[in-house]
């Protein structure tokens, strides 16, 4: 073999597979794209977001129609402290992570 | 299927309108973000992916189903004093009485769960309580959607069907 065809076969298409192959990992890397998911202790910085199954149909802050029945006012009651008591206790539970 | 035909079924008219009537225009599968309110498209840009947010929508709507409460859950900054912030998110809901709301703010790392008062009668504290704690373990993993998932199918379970 002469020298020109030695040198193309044992070094300039062995790199050219290995630029090849390098351009390929690194097109496809998916890494670039940050993360879009919570971490404890790192930051949270989406907008809220609130879910309910069907909004149009519950309420009327997502275009919905809202209840057929119009609602009867309610009568406004005050503590001593001029908070409003309201019409029933609502329940639950708070956690902390 | 359509998006023209898509639209005349979930347009919220008496009568649905036939197929015929929208012919043409890409199908679902083609343009799925035609059908799409501005709020669905909004989502697609916080913390889940959308294999998340269909495991979310569906768990939800299963849950309205078998219970026949309203569950919603809020992900985002509560106001300070958070308790009363959620109460007054709470009180936004149609038909309050009957509506379970979860509000998780990641940032503070608190987690409210409001029962309106017909609600309550069905989710005691101490279930919903079990609830918010198992949620808080799935979050303190950082499995912001698992938590989610895991504390509405322990409400719905604890409330029964109706």
């Amino acid at each position: 073999m002469s020298i020109f065809s030695t040198i193309l076969v044992y070094a300039i298409i062995p790199l050219g597979v290995i630029a090849v192959v390098a351009a390929l990992v690194a097109s496809g890397s998916t890494r670039a794209r940050p993360a879009r998911r919570y971490r404890p202790g790192r930051p949270y910085d989406f907008q809220p977001i609130w879910f309910l199954a069907s909004p149009a149909q519950v309420s009327t802050a997502f275009g919905g129609k809202g209840a057929s029945v119009p609602e009867l006012p309610a009568g406004v009651i005050e503590d001593a402290a001029g908070m409003q008591v309201r019409p029933g206790p609502t329940g639950g539970a708070s956690d902390r992570w | 299927m359509t998006v023209g035909e898509h639209e005349a079924i979930v347009s919220g008219s008496e009568q649905p309108l036939t197929a015929l009537d929208h012919a043409g225009g890409p199908t679902l599968t083609e343009a799925p973000e035609l059908t799409m309110s501005p709020e669905s498209i909004a989502a697609l840009d916080g913390p889940f992916t959308t294999r998340q947010l269909l495991r979310l929508d569906e768990a939800l709507r299963v849950a309205d189903q078998q219970t026949g409460l309203t569950f919603s859950v809020f992900i985002g900054d509560l106001e300070e004093p958070n308790r009363e912030y959620a109460e007054q998110l709470h009180r936004q809901l149609d038909g309050a009485a009957k509506a379970v709301l979860i509000a998780i703010s990641p940032n503070q790392r608190v987690l409210e769960i409001v029962t309106g008062p017909d609600a309550r009668k069905r989710i005691t504290d101490r279930d919903a309580k079990l609830a918010a704690l198992s949620m808080a373990a799935a979050f303190a993993g950082g499995d912001l959607a698992g938590g989610v998932l895991a504390g509405l199918d322990q409400l719905a379970s604890h409330a029964g069907r109706h």
